[in-house]
């Protein structure tokens, strides 16, 4: 790209305001796809990168391109393991409006602003209907990739967000409270001792679902500057004096008393990761993490290309960073990735449409692109949202907090279709103005890590659900 | 409980931890001068901040534009589709200007403003009422609601939570602007107790809907860019909230909602967290409750009592919790004493270390603690503080079209030519350092140890520090910065 292209500050920090925000509301598509690319090759420097900022920095923060590896890559190691990607829809998605019962005079009546009609919506078997946004989805149910799975929920439902996001986090009983997540255990019973990127989320939190009591799991933002830099050419293996005292300043030590945690530690606030020590043994855990990782990750994004386009869109970037090291052999099972903006009271028609196109558009990019690269039967992807919406729309052309929803499961060997059964709208069913679930999350879980990640839920739950048959 | 801190205890590390918390830190000098002060004093300077006048100027867009909004409104009703894109994306681009300003606004406020302590608190109230531009769109409205925690900083804790619930940014990013019978948009209602006041379990569903209908009426003038009651708007029945009936409005609710002790306990439980950097016991809550109520719901004598504390104190507390980034940034600056980079930099350093000031990543704000902590985030503050410690070059031309383009958005969108540079941030050694310091090695690591940490690096980490700065012959300029940094990236260097 000529330079001179990059001339315009305001759009750069535009987007990099927009991108990194979890609510994009009104912003108009044209803003960003003008200048999507100049985004990819930049980062928070934004509009700083022609400054000079310390060379051996901008050199790194600049070079976000990946288009200098080498296109001669070897693409498959490590194919033995099955891989788990879990995508999260931040808010509380529509599921009615996403999964459309069309057909359903309750629906109708229920949404007389915002329901969809025949016109407006996919069909799948004349009574129900994706979200015509979902052209992404469609396609990959038609390819018999993708299940529904159908009023999916949990008894006694919580309308916050933040406590409903934690029960699906943590895979809790709704009037208990777990500190640790459901991967976080999984990786605790069946991983001890694995590398720290057995676990990835991509983005800068590590969700609650990743919580465990040995902290496990790396989170990547951005793979170009996942490193310490310093001073003079990076080759890896080889480090310079600088490099060498980092490491060293922060190895894990004996010196660190791992007991003031007691009484402390033991209290630190629910939606905090409770590590099993001090704050700042949970830093050097973390800091030797980043250690290990960096060169293995650097090192595969340097040398693997994607072999399918995606939207340039937050999460499209996401699924092709996931799949992009998924080509490269990480020992990863399982990938966590977030989109937010589902929390739709006020105008949700323009909003869900844009996060629905969005999300298939993602999905159904990065399918293509692990099938191209022969992985696709390795990998599942699961989709959820802490709750559904409210049957009845509300007088602002929106929808307020509900309960259950379906969940997609999507892979190269899912029982494709519509599994489980559509809960009923009828106002008698309702509890609240909500539909009731017909399967529990947690039975959904217990078929993850039964058929997919090979190892007995009940441990990991807490006690035996029925597993979902999913593949 | 809460009994005063001895005076006998009071030197320079219990001073360094009361800055460190109720400010953003500072340097050597600093410290010592409140060390000399004595307890009561050193506080006095720090939370009676009235004593001293705060110049800052408010930013010169900072105020309601009714003729702008009334120009905006009509050149879009005249316009085509794609002419009314146009004029949106103008009207964005001029907001975005204005919200970078703003974070710079602030973040050097934090730095170098005479009230630290005030800025901590608008801190803490922004991370409590979070509030997120993303959907409010307008720094102005930001800016307001940043004021009135500035405003009401140690207030009542009525009387904020009232202005925080008709404050504009807030009417629209919880929807109450919109909420109207028969059909009370929930939003509000609901995170008020849920995030604001009470948490969870100390109300219903029924209290959620039914105070949503009494909160009706709250609305946003959005031509004078203020708050305004619309009876219209109003569901004037009977409702039942907290046990409360008659026909409530939205100030009986926050009424009734302080008179609840959950209230009180739900927020000198943040208040503690935020400050001592882990809950509460459920003992020692109680207690605090109990003062904040005894003192008519006013923060300003409970946090007196909790800073003078023996609990503030204790061990367990000091140097224990994990900087948030922007008092890693903040108090970057303020310990090495130097300049913040530009605010462009500066808003995406904290944003990809986690926290992007006006832009929370939802209501409950940042959950904060160790979850600043990621392998990334840990990167970037590594890598970030080579940034701070050398500086960058910025073309003056650039320098020179951002202020054009505050005035004129559309003017700057050309180029500016390359040019002279200057150089901005960085660390000037001389300032911090003595010469002795700058040449003796053994000085040096003692000197920055003292200043960054305020305490000993491990031995094995002090060796490799040592190492580093024993291959050089002569100490360079470049040698003592990479010394800067190697101590700040340690994971000592990230809490506080």
């Amino acid at each position: 790209m000529a330079s001179g292209e990059w001339q315009e500050p305001m759009l750069a920090f535009l987007v990099t305001c927009h991108t990194s925000l979890v609510t994009p509301k009104v912003m108009k598509n044209e803003i960003t796809l003008q200048t999507r690319r100049q985004f990819l090759r930049t980062t928070v420097l934004g509009s700083a990168l022609s400054w000079t900022v310390p060379a051996f920095l901008a050199d790194t923060f600049a070079a976000l391109h990946s288009e200098a590896a080498d296109s001669a890559t070897q693409i498959v190691t490590g194919k033995d393991a099955t891989i788990l990607v879990v995508l999260q829809m931040a808010g509380g998605n529509d599921g009615i409006n996403t999964v459309v019962p069309y057909t359903n005079d309750y629906y109708r009546n229920a949404r007389p602003k915002l329901g969809l009609t025949a016109q407006q919506v996919l069909n799948l078997n004349g009574e129900i209907g994706f979200h015509n946004a979902l052209t992404g989805f469609k396609n990959l149910y038609d390819a018999g990739h993708l299940a529904v799975v159908q009023g999916v929920g949990y008894p006694n439902p919580n309308r916050s967000h933040f406590r409903s996001t934690e029960i699906w986090q943590t895979a809790s009983d709704p009037d208990k409270v777990e500190k640790y997540g459901w991967l976080g255990r999984y990786f605790d019973n069946a991983c001890p001792g694995c590398d720290p990127t057995v676990g990835v989320d991509i983005g800068g939190q590590t969700p609650q679902s990743f919580f465990a009591k040995t902290p496990t799991g790396i989170s990547l933002a951005n793979p170009q500057s996942y490193r310490f830099m310093s001073p003079g050419r990076f080759r890896p293996g080889q480090m310079n004096l600088l490099e060498e005292s980092y490491e060293k300043m922060n190895e894990i030590s004996n010196a660190t008393p791992d007991t003031n945690s007691g009484s402390s530690i033991g209290a630190l606030a629910a939606g905090m990761p409770q590590p099993g020590g001090s704050v700042l043994h949970f830093i050097e855990r973390t800091a030797l993490d980043a250690q290990v990782s960096s060169d293995q990750i650097r090192a595969i994004v340097a040398r693997v290309k994607n072999q399918a386009s995606y939207p340039a869109t937050k999460l499209g970037g996401d699924l092709k960073l996931i799949a992009q090291l998924i080509a490269g052999g990480l020992p990863t099972r399982v990938y966590y990735v977030s989109q937010g903006g589902y929390d739709t009271h006020v105008n949700q028609a323009g909003t869900q449409d844009r996060l629905l196109k969005e999300l298939g558009d993602a999905v159904n990019a990065f399918v293509g692109d692990l099938k191209a690269q022969g992985n696709l039967q390795r990998v599942l992807l699961m989709t959820f949202s802490e709750f559904g919406r409210r049957v009845a729309e509300n007088a602002n052309g929106g929808t307020d907090h509900g309960a259950a929803a379906p969940l997609f499961v999507i892979g190269d060997k899912v029982k494709a279709g519509l599994l489980g059964r559509y809960p009923s709208l009828a106002p008698q069913d309702l509890f609240e103005g909500d539909i009731k679930y017909t399967v529990d999350f947690r039975s959904v879980y217990a078929g993850v890590l039964e058929s997919w990640l090979k190892t007995r839920s009940g441990p990991i739950l807490g006690r035996q659900f029925e597993p979902l048959p999913l593949v | 409980m809460l009994k005063a801190l001895p005076a006998a205890r009071w030197d320079y590390d219990t001073a360094a931890h009361l800055l460190n918390r109720a400010g953003f830190g500072g340097p050597p000098t600093v410290i010592k001068k409140l060390a000399n002060l004595g307890p009561d004093d050193a506080l006095s300077t720090l939370l009676d901040y009235e004593q001293y006048a705060d110049p800052t100027p408010a930013p010169d867009w900072a105020k309601p534009d009714p003729e702008g909004v009334k120009q905006l409104h009509e050149a879009a009703k005249n316009a085509s589709p794609d002419e009314r894109r146009k004029l949106y994306q103008q009207e964005m681009r001029v907001q975005f200007q204005r919200l970078m300003d703003l974070r710079g606004w602030w973040l050097n406020r934090m730095v170098k403003g005479p009230r630290p302590f005030q800025e901590k608190m608008v801190l803490f109230w922004h991370g409590h009422f979070a509030t997120s531009f993303e959907k409010v769109r307008s720094a102005y409205y930001m800016w307001r609601q940043n004021e009135l925690f500035r405003r009401l900083a140690t207030g009542n804790w009525q009387e904020l939570l009232t202005f925080a619930g008709k404050d504009p940014a807030m009417l629209i990013w919880l929807d109450q602007a919109e909420s109207r019978r028969p059909h009370a948009n929930e939003n509000f209602a609901r995170e008020v107790m849920e995030l604001f006041s009470l948490g969870i379990g100390n109300y219903t569903e029924k209290d959620v809907t039914e105070g949503a209908r009494a909160l009706t009426g709250w609305s946003l003038d959005r031509l004078n860019q203020e708050y305004i009651y619309r009876p219209f708007f109003h569901d004037n029945g009977a409702k039942t909230f907290l046990g409360l009936t008659g026909n409530l409005n939205g100030d009986d609710v926050i009424a009734r909602i302080v008179a609840q002790p959950a209230a009180a306990r739900f927020i000198t439980a943040k208040l503690w967290n935020y400050f001592a950097g882990q809950p509460p016991s459920d003992e020692l809550n109680i207690v605090l409750a109990a003062v904040f109520r005894e003192n008519g719901n006013n923060f300003k004598p409970l946090l007196q009592i909790m800073f003078r504390s023996e609990e503030f104190y204790d061990p367990a507390i000091i140097r224990n919790q994990v900087k948030s980034p922007v008092q890693w940034l903040v108090g970057t600056a303020r310990v090495l004493e130097c300049d913040l980079p530009p605010t462009q930099i500066c808003e995406g350093i904290t944003r990809r270390m986690g926290q992007d000031l006006f832009a929370p990543p939802n209501v409950k704000g940042w959950d904060g603690g160790i979850s600043w902590i990621t392998t990334t985030t840990l990167l970037d503050r590594y890598n970030t503080a080579a940034l701070l410690i050398q500086g960058a070059d910025v073309p003056e031309a650039r320098l020179e079209a951002r202020q054009q383009m505050q005035m004129n958005p559309m003017a700057a969108s050309q180029s500016p030519a390359p040019g002279k540079r200057v150089h901005v941030g960085g660390v000037n050694l001389e300032k911090i350092l003595t010469p002795d310091e700058r040449t003796d090695k053994n000085r040096l690591v003692a000197a920055l140890q003292h200043r960054l940490l305020q305490s000993a690096l491990k031995d094995d980490q002090a060796r490799a520090l040592g190492g580093f700065l024993g291959a050089r012959s002569k100490l360079t300029d470049a040698d003592i910065r990479a010394a800067i940094r190697l101590v700040m990236c340690t994971p000592e260097y990230q809490v506080t």
